[in-house]
C-alpha cells in the first residue's frame, strides 16, 4: 500500500499489558498507533483525527465495550472496528458483526493474528 | 472425543444408581474415565499456559486469573473423583491442594509468595527462574556462570526466604509496616524513618536456623575455594534488583569480610534497603513495600589487579554505536562510585572492536584488600601511574564478553569486571544499562527507517529464538568450519546439528535451511538466547559468505546490511520478559506445572510430596489405574467384571478388564492369551505392540542390530525388571479399549471406539514422557509426532506432551491406526535414553518405516493381516 501516509490505528483496551505488546508490533508494521485505556479519552481523541482501524477490548472495569464500539459504527462508519475479548461467546461475536465490526479475536491471540487481521481491514478501506 | 468417551460409557451401562463401597463397576470405571478426562484437560491447559510465555501471544491478566481458575477447578474435580473411587484413601491430597492453590490465590491477589526454598542457595543451582528468591544479582551472576560458562567469583544467596524469617524472628514486619506507613503519609521525615527501621533491623539477631545454613554453605565454600579462611564480598541482592528497575547504588556492598563477620554484614546489608535514598527510590518507582525482599550475595572476594566497567553502548550518545569501558588499578568500588578518575577506552561495537579513542590519566591511589579484612587505600608506584591499565588484548577480551551478556539478556549492560592476580577476567556484576529514553528518540519511525534497506528473504522457516542479530555470514559445513568459526558472524548451515553448541558464545545468530524448532540445537540457541531461524529452505543458496547481514527473529526477515535501527528499537522496549504479566505467570506455572513425582515406586511417590498442580494431577492418574486393577484384578470384587492377567510375549505387565464382549466367550478366569481378545481396536493395539522388531526383543536385522546392540545391552534387562514395565491396565469391550501404560518412565494412553458405524469411530492417544534432559525429550517428542503425522494423526504438542487424534474411518482403517500406535508405543519404550543426537530422529523414523514394511511383507506372505 503506497499512499503516503500511514494507516492510522487506535487501540482502546484497560489492560495496559495489551496496548504495550500491540503498539510496538504494530508500528513495526508500518502502523500509525495510538493506544487508550478509557474510553472517553479515545472518543475525545476521535473527535480531533481520524482513525481509519479502531482495535478494542468488549469487556473493561467501568467501560462497556459494546457501547463504545456502537457509537464509533455510528458515528464514524467508515472505520473499520476489530473486536478483542477474553469474553468471547457467540452473542458477543453476533452482536458485534450485527454492529458492523470488521473481525472479532478472542484473546490470548497471536501477534500475527492481530497483524494478519489489521492488514485485511485496510485491505477493505483501500479497496473501497 | 471426551464427550463420546462418556456417552459410550452411559450407552454401555445405562445409569445404574449406586452408593459407597457398593459401586458397580459401571460407575467406577465411569469415574475413572472422569479421572482421565480430567487429566487431559490439566496437562493441556498447563501446556498452554506454558506456551504464553513464549511471547508469541498476547495475553492479558484477565486471562491469567481465569486459566488458574480454570485449572483449579480441574484439579478440585480430579482429588473428588478420586476420593470417591478410592474412599478416604488420599484425603491428605485436599490439604495439598489447599496449600497450593491458597499460595497462587495470593500470588493472584498482588501479594509476592516467597516459595519455601531453602535460606541459602549456591550458585552453582542458580538458574533465573530462582530471581524472586535470590535477587536480580545473584541470579545474574549465576546465570553468567552457570549458562555462558563465564568466570565469576564462587560464592552463594542468602535467600529472600531468609529475609522474611529475620523479620518474622524478629517481629519486625508489622513495625517497619507502621514507619514506612507514617513515612508516606508525611508523619515522618524520610531521614528519622529510615534511621528507625535500620537501627530495629541492626537490632535484630539471625535466627538460627539461618545461621546454620550459612555456616554450612560456608563450609562448602572453603571445600570449594580450597581456603580455610574466606574473604568475602557481601552484596544486596533485592528482589526486583538488576532487571527493569537497576537501583543503581541504591544498596551496600561490603568488601574483603572476614567470615565471621558474616552475620553482622548480612543485618548490614539488610538495613541498607531502608537507605532514604533507597526508600524515595522505590517510592517514585510504585514498587509496593511489601514488594520488599531482600535477598544477600556472599561471593569469595576477587584479590584484583586491576578492575571496572562497561558499558556496552554508550547510555547518552547510543548512535555513536560504541563501547565505553572505565578502568583503574586494584578495586574496582572507586571507580564504580565515580570517586576518582579512571582511564576511559572507547571501541566500536563491530568486531574486531577498533580503539576510537583512549584516555589514559594519571592514577594514583588504588583501593586494595586489606590483610585481616576489609580495604585501604594505597599509593600507585610512579611507573605505572600513567600507564595504560589494560592491554589491548585485554580491551577486546573485556568487549567480546560484555557483548556476549548483552546478547544474553538481550539488552544493553553496565557490568562490573575485575582481573586477578593471574590474569584471569571475572565478570563481579551485571545489569541492565538504561537507555531507554535515548532509543525512543533515535527510532520514532522504526517501520520507514527499516525500509531502507533491502530484503534477502522473508517469512521464511520458523523462528527457534526470537532476538536481533547482525554480523557477517559464516557458512558451515563440517567441524573444521566450526573451529575456525569468528567471534560475532552468524552462522548459516544446510540443517541443524547439536554440534553448533560449540559456537554458540561466538555466534550471534543462527539460520539454517533444514530444521525444526524443537531440535537440540534450537533448544540450545535458546539456552543462549542467539536469535535463531530454522528451515528457511533457501538461506545457504541466498546468503553469501562475509555478507554483512541483519537477522531480524522477532519478524522472521534477512536484511542487507546492519539495520542498526532495529537492534536499537528492541533495546528501547520493554522486554516481555519484564513485564509484570509475564513475572506473574511465570511464577503461578511455578507452582502449577513442574513435575517432582516421576517415580511411582520412589517412597516420595505420596500426597504430601506433591509441590504443584502437575504433582496432583500425576499422582491422581497412577492411583485410579492402580485402584481399578486393585478392584477387579487383586481383589475380584466384581464377578461380572473380572480383571485378568494377558499372557504375552513381551514383558508387558498388563490387565485386561472386559466390560463387554471383548474376550472370547472360554476364557478361563485368570489368563488371558492374546488370540482370545476380540475387542476389535485391543487387538488391533497388541497386534502393533507385538510386532517383530519392534518391542526390540527379537533377533535384530543386520544394520539396526549393530546400531543398537550397545543399548539393547545395557537396557533391556533394566526395562524388563517389573520396577520399570509398571502396572498397565486395559478396560475394553467389543469394540472399545481404553489403554492406559507406564513403560519405563513414559505414560501412554490409549483410547478407541471402533465399529461399523464410522462416524462413532475414533483413535486417541496420549504420550507424557519422562524423566531424562530437555533435549532428548523434545527429540523423542518430534519423532513421535512425525511418525503420527505421517499416519494422518492430528497431533498437537506442547512441550513434552503429545496428543494425536483420528477419526471417522472405516474399521479396517482404523484399526490399521490402532496397529500404528501399538508400533509406536513398543517402540518409544526405548527411546529417551538413545536420542543422543538430532540426525536419530530422522534414523529412527526411516527404521521404524523399515520394520513396518518388513512386517507387512511377513503379514502378507503369511496371510495374517
Amino acid at each position: 500500500m503506497n499512499t503516503g501516509e500511514k494507516t492510522s490505528v487506535l487501540i482502546l483496551d484497560d489492560e495496559a499489558i495489551v496496548l504495550k505488546r500491540l503498539k510496538p508490533a504494530l508500528e513495526k508494521a508500518g502502523y500509525k498507533v495510538e493506544t487508550f485505556t478509557e474510553s472517553a479519552d479515545a472518543l475525545d481523541r476521535m473527535k480531533e483525527k481520524d482513525f481509519e482501524i479502531v482495535i478494542t477490548d468488549l469487556k473493561m472495569e467501568g467501560i462497556d465495550g459494546m457501547q463504545f464500539l456502537t457509537h464509533v459504527k455510528e458515528r464514524f462508519p467508515a472505520t473499520e472496528v476489530i473486536v478483542i475479548t477474553g469474553f468471547a461467546t457467540m452473542e458477543t461475536a453476533k452482536e458485534s458483526f450485527q454492529k458492523g465490526v470488521f473481525d472479532f479475536l478472542a484473546k490470548p491471540f497471536k501477534l500475527g493474528e492481530i497483524i494478519d487481521t489489521v492488514k485485511k481491514a485496510e485491505k477493505k478501506i483501500y479497496e473501497k | 472425543m471426551v464427550r463420546k468417551m462418556r456417552n459410550f460409557a452411559r450407552k454401555l451401562f445405562g445409569h445404574k444408581r449406586v452408593t459407597g463401597k457398593d459401586l458397580s463397576f459401571t460407575a467406577l470405571f465411569a469415574k475413572f474415565q472422569k479421572i482421565l478426562e480430567l487429566n487431559n484437560q490439566v496437562l493441556e491447559l498447563m501446556a498452554d499456559m506454558g506456551d504464553k510465555l513464549g511471547g508469541d501471544y498476547i495475553f492479558d491478566r484477565q486471562y491469567i486469573l481465569s486459566s488458574c481458575q480454570r485449572i483449579s477447578d480441574l484439579v478440585n474435580k480430579l482429588i473428588y473423583n478420586l476420593n470417591s473411587l478410592a474412599p478416604k484413601k488420599y484425603t491428605e491430597l485436599n490439604e495439598v491442594f489447599r496449600r497450593i492453590n491458597t499460595e497462587i490465590e495470593e500470588e493472584l491477589a498482588g501479594r509476592l509468595v516467597i516459595s519455601h526454598t531453602a535460606y541459602i542457595m549456591r550458585y552453582e543451582l542458580i538458574t533465573r527462574d530462582f530471581s524472586d528468591v535470590v535477587g536480580g544479582k545473584n541470579a545474574n551472576i549465576a546465570e553468567l556462570k552457570n549458562q555462558l560458562g563465564l568466570d565469576t567469583p564462587d560464592g552463594f544467596a542468602i535467600t529472600t526466604r531468609a529475609y522474611q524469617t529475620f523479620l518474622e524472628h524478629n517481629n519486625l514486619a508489622e513495625k517497619i509496616a507502621e514507619i514506612t506507613k507514617a513515612w508516606s503519609e508525611k508523619e515522618v521525615s524520610g531521614n528519622k524513618a529510615s534511621a528507625d527501621i535500620q537501627s530495629l533491623i541492626l537490632a535484630g539477631t539471625m535466627p538460627n536456623k539461618v545461621r546454620k545454613a550459612v555456616e554450612r554453605a560456608l563450609l562448602h565454600l572453603q571445600e570449594a575455594t580450597g581456603n580455610k579462611r574466606l574473604y568475602l564480598a557481601i552484596r544486596s541482592s533485592a528482589w526486583g534488583e538488576d532487571s527493569e528497575h537497576t537501583f543503581a547504588g541504591q544498596y551496600l556492598s561490603l568488601l574483603n569480610q572476614p567470615q565471621a563477620n558474616v552475620p553482622n554484614c548480612y543485618k548490614e546489608v539488610l538495613a541498607s534497603t531502608y537507605s532514604v535514598s533507597a526508600m524515595e527510590y522505590r517510592q517514585e518507582k510504585g514498587f509496593l513495600e511489601q514488594e520488599v525482599a531482600m535477598a544477600v550475595a556472599c561471593q569469595n572476594m576477587i584479590d584484583a589487579s586491576k578492575s571496572g566497567v562497561l558499558y556496552t553502548l554508550d547510555p547518552l550518545h547510543p548512535e555513536r554505536d560504541v563501547l565505553l569501558i572505565t578502568a583503574t588499578w586494584g578495586l574496582g568500588a572507586p571507580v564504580v562510585s565515580g570517586k576518582v578518575r579512571a582511564d576511559q577506552y572507547t571501541l566500536s561495537r563491530n568486531y574486531p572492536h577498533e580503539l576510537t579513542t583512549l584516555d589514559i590519566v594519571r592514577k594514583t591511589e588504588r583501593l586494595v584488600p586489606k590483610k585481616g579484612g576489609g580495604c585501604e587505600t594505597l599509593p600507585i608506584p610512579h611507573d605505572l601511574q600513567m600507564r595504560s591499565c589494560l592491554s589491548d588484548e585485554e580491551v577486546k577480551q573485556i568487549a567480546e564478553t560484555g557483548l556476549m551478556i548483552e546478547k544474553y539478556f538481550k539488552k544493553p549492560q553496565d557490568i562490573e569486571w575485575a582481573f586477578d592476580q593471574n590474569r584471569r577476567l571475572i565478570i563481579l556484576q551485571t545489569r541492565q544499562l538504561n537507555v531507554r529514553g535515548a532509543f525512543a528518540r533515535m527510532v520514532e519511525d522504526i517501520s520507514s527507517a527499516v525500509t531502507g534497506y533491502p530484503v534477502i528473504f522473508a517469512h521464511k522457516g520458523v523462528i527457534a529464538q526470537n532476538g536481533i542479530a547482525t554480523g557477517k555470514v559464516f557458512m558451515v559445513r563440517d567441524d573444521k568450519d566450526l573451529d575456525r568459526f569468528p567471534q560475532g558472524a552468524i552462522l548459516v548451515a544446510r540443517r541443524t546439528s547439536p554440534r553448533f553448541a560449540r559456537v554458540m558464545r561466538k555466534a550471534n545468530g543462527i539460520i539454517t535451511d533444514i530444521g525444526s524448532p524443537t531440535s537440540h540445537m534450537s533448544t540450545i540457541a535458546r539456552e543462549f538466547k542467539v536469535p535463531t531461524i530454522v528451515n528457511t529452505e533457501i538461506a545457504t543458496e541466498c546468503l553469501k559468505p562475509g555478507q554483512l547481514i541483519t537477522l531480524d527473529a522477532e519478524d522472521n526477515v534477512v536484511y542487507v546490511g546492519i539495520v542498526k535501527e532495529l537492534l536499537y528499537y528492541h533495546f528501547a522496549e520493554e522486554a516481555f520478559e519484564e513485564t509484570y504479566e509475564y513475572r506473574l505467570l511465570r511464577r503461578l506455572l511455578k507452582k502449577i506445572a513442574p513435575l517432582n513425582l516421576v517415580d511411582p515406586v520412589g517412597s516420595n511417590f505420596v500426597p504430601k510430596a506433591c509441590k504443584t498442580f502437575h504433582d496432583i494431577t500425576r499422582f491422581i492418574h497412577e492411583k485410579a489405574v492402580e485402584e481399578l486393577m486393585e478392584l477387579n484384578y487383586y481383589s475380584h470384587r466384581d464377578s461380572d467384571t473380572p480383571g485378568r492377567k494377558l499372557k504375552s510375549d513381551i514383558p508387558l505387565d498388563l490387565i485386561i478388564i472386559d466390560i463387554g464382549e471383548g474376550l472370547a466367550k472360554e476364557t478361563d478366569s485368570k489368563i488371558v492369551r492374546p488370540e482370545q481378545i476380540v475387542s476389535r481396536p485391543m487387538y488391533a493395539f497388541l497386534s502393533g505392540l507385538n510386532m517383530p522388531g519392534f518391542w526390540n526383543s527379537d533377533p535384530m536385522s543386520v544394520d539396526f542390530g549393530s546400531f543398537m546392540s550397545s543399548l539393547t545391552r545395557t537396557f533391556s534387562s533394566n526395562l524388563a525388571s517389573p520396577k520399570f514395565i509398571g502396572q498397565n491396565l486395559a478396560v475394553i469391550s467389543k469394540t472399545y479399549a481404553n489403554i492406559s501404560l507406564r513403560l519405563g518412565y513414559h505414560f501412554n494412553m490409549i483410547d478407541s471406539y471402533i465399529s461399523e458405524n464410522i462416524n462413532d469411530n475414533y483413535a486417541y492417544f496420549r504420550f507424557l514422557g519422562g524423566v531424562t534432559d530437555q533435549v532428548r525429550r523434545s527429540r523423542r517428542v518430534e519423532f513421535i509426532a512425525q511418525i503420527l503425522e505421517k499416519n494422518d494423526f492430528r497431533v498437537d504438542l506442547h512441550g513434552d506432551l503429545v496428543v494425536a487424534r483420528v477419526k471417522k474411518l472405516v474399521p479396517e482403517a482404523m484399526q490399521k491406526k490402532v496397529h500404528t500406535i501399538g508400533q509406536l508405543v513398543a517402540f518409544t519404550r526405548q527411546l529417551d535414553v538413545q536420542m543422543n543426537s538430532d540426525q536419530q530422529i530422522e534414523r529412527f523414523v526411516i527404521e521404524f518405516d523399515r520394520l513396518t514394511q518388513q512386517s507387512n511383507i511377513v503379514n502378507e506372505l503369511e496371510g495374517t493381516t
